[in-house]
C-alpha cells in the first residue's frame, strides 16, 4: 500500500536521508522511530510529495507521490508534525474548508470525530492550546476516510487521556483495514499501536523489526533501593549490568533478562523499584553503538 | 482554479484589499473636490508651473499643467502617490499568498488535499489579480462619482483618457506584482521574499524617478518597467498605449507563469 524504495535526498549541509526503503502493507500500523533530526520528517515530506527524491521513489496505492501530485492525496490522510493552519479561522471553519478542498460532501465522520475528541470547534484557532490544535489536525487527517494515514508525531501535546483515545482511534482505523505510518521519538507510543517499526538514525534505516522483537531488544533502567547497603554491595557482584551504585541504591540496565533480574533482587529485602524512562538512543544503545 | 481556495483566500485578504481601495477612493474624491478651486486659478498656476525647473515637473508628472481634470489628477495622484501605495501592495500581497504559507507551513495543508501545486498557486495568482483589479476599479469609479458630485459641465473631463490612465496603472501593477509573485514562489522565507521583491520594485521605481529628474541619466529609464507607465503622456495623448499595455501585460503573465512552473518543480520545506 505504501512503498518507500531506496529514497536518497542529500541536502547542502551533508544531512539528509540515504537509501531509505520500507513498505507498509494494507491493514498494518508501521512505526517510524528516531531521535529528533534523524530524518523522520524528511522521509514523510517525500511521502507527501513535498520534496523530490534525488534517487528512488515512493508509491502510495501504486501511484508515485512526486509525479501524481493532486491525485495520490485522495488516498492519504496527513497530520503534520508542526501544525500551521490558515489565519483567522475557527476550528470548524478550517475543517469545513479542508473538506471542501478534499471534495468531501459527507461530513458524518468529521462530526463523529469532533464528538469523540471532545473538541470545541467554534474556538478561533489562534486561541487554541497545542492539544486542541492537535485534535483539529487529527480530525482533518481522518475525516475523509483515507486508506493511508500518515502521522508525524501524533500524540505530542495530548494529555494521557487523549493519548489513550488516540490509540483507540488508530486501532479502529487499523481494524477497518487502513494502512498507518506513525513517526515518533518515543518507544512507548509506538509499542502500543504498531505491528512493526523502523529505527532511523542520521538519515539511515538502522533496523526494521517486528514490535515484539524490538521490545525484547529494549534496554530498560531500573533503580532498586535496598533495605541495607550491604545487600546492595552483594547485588552488584551479580552478572547484571550495573550502571550506578551509591550506598543502598543501585541502577541496573536490563535487556530482556528480566528473569535474572527478578531472581537476583528477590534475594534481598527491597524498599523500592523505579523504572526510568529513557530517550531512544539510550533504549537502543546497542544498535546505535554498532553504528558508530 | 480551485474555487473553495479562492473564496477562502479572498476572505482572508479582502480586508487589506478594501483598505487600499477605500483609501485610494477617498484620496481621489478629495482631489476632485479641490479641483474646481484650483481650476479657477489655472492661469496663475500654469504661470507658476512655467517657472519651475522642467526636470522637477517631469518627475512629479506636472508637465501638462492643470488645464484639465485628467492632467491635474495624473500629476497630483497617479504620478507618485498611487504608484507608491500600490507598489507596496504589489510587494506585500504576492508574498503573503505563497511565500508566507510556505514559511509558516500552512501550505502543507493545502497540498495534502487532492489539488495540484499548479492549481494552488494559480488560484493564489487569481486572488492577487482580483485584488489589484478591485482597487483600480474602485479608484476609477470614485473618479466618476467625484466628477458627478463636484465638477460642472464646463470643467473639462475626458472619460476615455481617464479610463486609459486606470488601465495603464492596473497593468503596471500587474507586472510589478507578477515579479513579486515569481520571487514569492521561489522563496522559503517570507521576510527574504518581501525584501527581494521590495528591493526590485522600489529599485525600478527609483530608476524611473531619477531618470525623469535629470536628463543626463535619462537612459536609466530604459531599465525600468515604470517608464512604461507615464500618466502625463497618456493624458496628453503622446503615449504609445498598444506597446506599453502589451509589454506590461506580457511581463505580468510571464513572471506569474514562470513562478508557477518553479513552484511545481521545487522542494518545499513543509
Amino acid at each position: 500500500m505504501l512503498e518507500v524504495h531506496d529514497v536518497t535526498k542529500k541536502f547542502k549541509n551533508g544531512k539528509g536521508i540515504f537509501n531509505v526503503s520500507f513498505s507498509v502493507k494494507k491493514g498494518e500500523v508501521f512505526g517510524f522511530l528516531g531521535p529528533n533530526g534523524s530524518g523522520k520528517s524528511t522521509t514523510i515530506r517525500h511521502i507527501m510529495g513535498f520534496m523530490k527524491p534525488d534517487n528512488g521513489y515512493i508509491k502510495v496505492n501504486d501511484l508515485d507521490t512526486w509525479k501524481s501530485q493532486g491525485k495520490v492525496q485522495k488516498y492519504i490522510g496527513y497530520l503534520p508534525g508542526e501544525i500551521a493552519f490558515l489565519e483567522g479561522m475557527t476550528g470548524k471553519g478550517f475543517l469545513d474548508f479542508i473538506a471542501r478542498m478534499q471534495g468531501l460532501d459527507d461530513l458524518s465522520k468529521q462530526k463523529q470525530l469532533i464528538e469523540r475528541l471532545r473538541l470545541d470547534v467554534n474556538t478561533p484557532i489562534r486561541k487554541m492550546s497545542k492539544g486542541m490544535k492537535q485534535k483539529v489536525g487529527i480530525v482533518a487527517a481522518l475525516m475523509h476516510n483515507p486508506e493511508v494515514i500518515i502521522l508525524d508525531e501524533p500524540t505530542s501535546g495530548l494529555d494521557p487521556l487523549m493519548q489513550r483515545l488516540f490509540i483507540e482511534l488508530m486501532l479502529e482505523e487499523k481494524a477497518k483495514g487502513k494502512t498507518i505510518l506513525l513517526s515518533s521519538h518515543s518507544m512507548e507510543e509506538v509499542e502500543k499501536t504498531c505491528d512493526r517499526a523502523a529505527i532511523i538514525k542520521n538519515g539511515k534505516i538502522v533496523t526494521i523489526k517486528d514490535i515484539h522483537e524490538l521490545q525484547s531488544m529494549q534496554r530498560k533502567l531500573f533503580e532498586v533501593t535496598f533495605q541495607n547497603s550491604a545487600d546492595a554491595d552483594a547485588f552488584t557482584k551479580s552478572k547484571l549490568d550495573i550502571v550506578f551504585h551509591q550506598k543502598n541504591v543501585v541502577r541496573v540496565a536490563i535487556q530482556g533478562n528480566f528473569d535474572e533480574f527478578l531472581a537476583e533482587t528477590s534475594k534481598y529485602p527491597v524498599r523500592n523499584i523505579d523504572v526510568f524512562t529513557q530517550n531512544l538512543e539510550e533504549i537502543f544503545i546497542n544498535y546505535y553503538e554498532g553504528e558508530r | 482554479m480551485n474555487f473553495p481556495l479562492y473564496k477562502q483566500m479572498m476572505k482572508i485578504q479582502m480586508k487589506s484589499i478594501l483598505n487600499y481601495a477605500i483609501g485610494s477612493a477617498f484620496y481621489m474624491i478629495l482631489m476632485v473636490w479641490i479641483y474646481p478651486s484650483i481650476a479657477v486659478n489655472t492661469k496663475s498656476l500654469n504661470e507658476f508651473v512655467k517657472v519651475m525647473p522642467e526636470s522637477l515637473l517631469k518627475a512629479f508628472g506636472f508637465e501638462n499643467g492643470f488645464g484639465s481634470f485628467e492632467s491635474f489628477i495624473s500629476g497630483e495622484y497617479y504620478g507618485v502617490i498611487l504608484t507608491i501605495i500600490l507598489t507596496i501592495f504589489c510587494v506585500i500581497l504576492p508574498t503573503q499568498l505563497v511565500a508566507k504559507l510556505v514559511d509558516q507551513g500552512s501550505m502543507a495543508y493545502l497540498l495534502s488535499t487532492p489539488i495540484t501545486r499548479g492549481k494552488v498557486v494559480f488560484t493564489q495568482a487569481c486572488v492577487f489579480f482580483t485584488g489589484i483589479f478591485l482597487i483600480m476599479l474602485i479608484t476609477t469609479i470614485s473618479g466618476f462619482v467625484g466628477y458627478a458630485l463636484f465638477l460642472n459641465e464646463e470643467d473639462s473631463f475626458h472619460a476615455l483618457k481617464f479610463i486609459q490612465l486606470n488601465i495603464a496603472a492596473l497593468l503596471l501593477f500587474f507586472a510589478v506584482g507578477g515579479i513579486s509573485f515569481l520571487v514569492s514562489c521561489i522563496s522559503n522565507d517570507e521576510k527574504k521574499s518581501l525584501g527581494i521583491s521590495g528591493a526590485i520594485a522600489f529599485g525600478f521605481f527609483s530608476l524611473d524617478m531619477i531618470g525623469k529628474i535629470s536628463e543626463k541619466v535619462e537612459w536609466l529609464r530604459h531599465f525600468t518597467i515604470y517608464s512604461l507607465f507615464s500618466p502625463s503622456d497618456i493624458v496628453s495623448g503622446d503615449a504609445n498605449l498598444v506597446l506599453s499595455f502589451s509589454l506590461l501585460g506580457l511581463i505580468g503573465i510571464l513572471t506569474i507563469a514562470i513562478g508557477i512552473l518553479f513552484f511545481q518543480k521545487r522542494d518545499l520545506p513543509l
